[in-house]
């Protein structure tokens, strides 16, 4: 496969993403205009940050008078789960030189890497990943522009309903995934239980990597990945 | 530009790309056994299981039903294999009307 095809794959697999992202940075900006956030900042934000849930969370508590401090540490906690994201990603990225990895693992967010790691093995490169950040990037950044500038035009129902894209863009992929294999579908949903629970008794960004980690423990011994790939095939 | 706000956004941007970039100067070190092997590839399925659930259900906070609407519209159309973007415009589609009829 030549670099341009690799680098064309990861565009066409980013696309579902701008469906969530425009909306998501829609919402974000909307948030940070009524904190009091100029439109370059809000920018800005979505430039050097690329990390929606963080953005919002910042914003957020900006709003109820947080310390800078503060905000950047919880920034810090809710982001410690793209340690392991990026750990899969380029664990996937074989033989690249570290410049091109370093570029491609800025880009490592929810959707990045739920795509990538689901993708068949031979297809995986740091062009791949490459193509496929910069639809997401770029749809993140136009999103949140998008929202500064004009979101009084934009009808509330549109913006709300936009919120389920992101969800069901992750069911999306886990459905057909658990379909083929019982085990994996029960792992999915004992994970889902664990972190139902845990989120009423820890923060949730620590409930989501605990359960993350704690289920793919358990996952180990009993469910069989062997078939995985020939799912991927078909899709 | 506010100085306040511009060395909140410096700080989240320096924290947050420092444990996307860690694996990328480090993975080349690290050999993974077999078992650490599969137990990465099942991050993948249990890290959108957790951001699924129980985050979906607070889409809309004052109406659950906007959630579980749209990720059951979203569940079927993957169900039948469609391709994810018709999933994702098919729970927005959903949602949306629910908003318009009741």
């Amino acid at each position: 496969m030549s670099q341009k095809q690799q680098y064309l794959m990861g565009v066409r697999a980013g696309i579902p993403v701008i469906l969530g992202f425009v909306p998501v940075g829609i919402a974000y900006a909307i948030m940070a205009q009524q904190a009091g956030f100029t439109t370059s900042e809000i920018i800005l934000m979505s430039i050097t940050v690329f990390a929606g849930a963080s953005q919002m969370m910042a914003v957020g508590m900006y709003v109820q008078g947080a310390s800078i401090v503060a905000m950047i540490l919880a920034t810090f906690i809710l982001n410690l789960r793209h340690l392991i994201m990026s750990t899969c990603v380029v664990s996937r990225m074989k033989n690249e030189k570290i410049g091109r990895k370093l570029l491609a693992t800025f880009g490592v967010t929810d959707e990045s890497f739920a795509i990538f790691t689901t993708e068949k093995e031979e297809n995986c490169s740091a062009l791949y990943f490459l193509g496929l950040i910069t639809v997401t990037y770029s749809s993140w950044i136009a999103g949140s522009a998008i929202g500064a500038v004009a979101s009084r035009f934009l009808p509330a129902i549109l913006s709300a309903s936009l919120g389920i894209a992101l969800y069901a863009m992750f069911i999306g992929i886990l459905i057909p995934n658990a379909k083929h294999n019982l085990r994996l579908g029960i792992l999915i949903a004992l994970t889902a239980v664990v972190n139902s629970i845990l989120t009423h008794f820890i923060a949730s960004s620590w409930a989501l990597i605990v359960s993350t980690l704690v289920c793919a423990a358990i996952g180990v011994f009993f469910v069989d990945l062997s078939k995985q790939e020939d799912t991927a095939d078909e899709q | 530009m506010n100085s306040s706000i511009f060395l909140l956004i410096t700080g989240m941007a320096v924290v947050t790309y420092i444990p996307r970039a860690i694996p990328a100067v480090l993975i080349e070190k690290m050999k993974f056994s077999p078992r650490m092997e599969k137990f990465l590839r099942l991050i993948p399925y249990t890290a959108m299981a957790a951001l699924i659930f129980p985050g979906v259900l607070t889409v809309d906070a004052e109406r659950l039903s906007i959630g579980i609407v749209g990720a059951i519209v979203a569940g079927i159309f993957a169900w039948r294999k469609m391709p994810v973007m018709v999933s994702v415009a098919a729970a927005i589609l959903a949602d949306l009307l629910l908003y318009i009829i009741t």
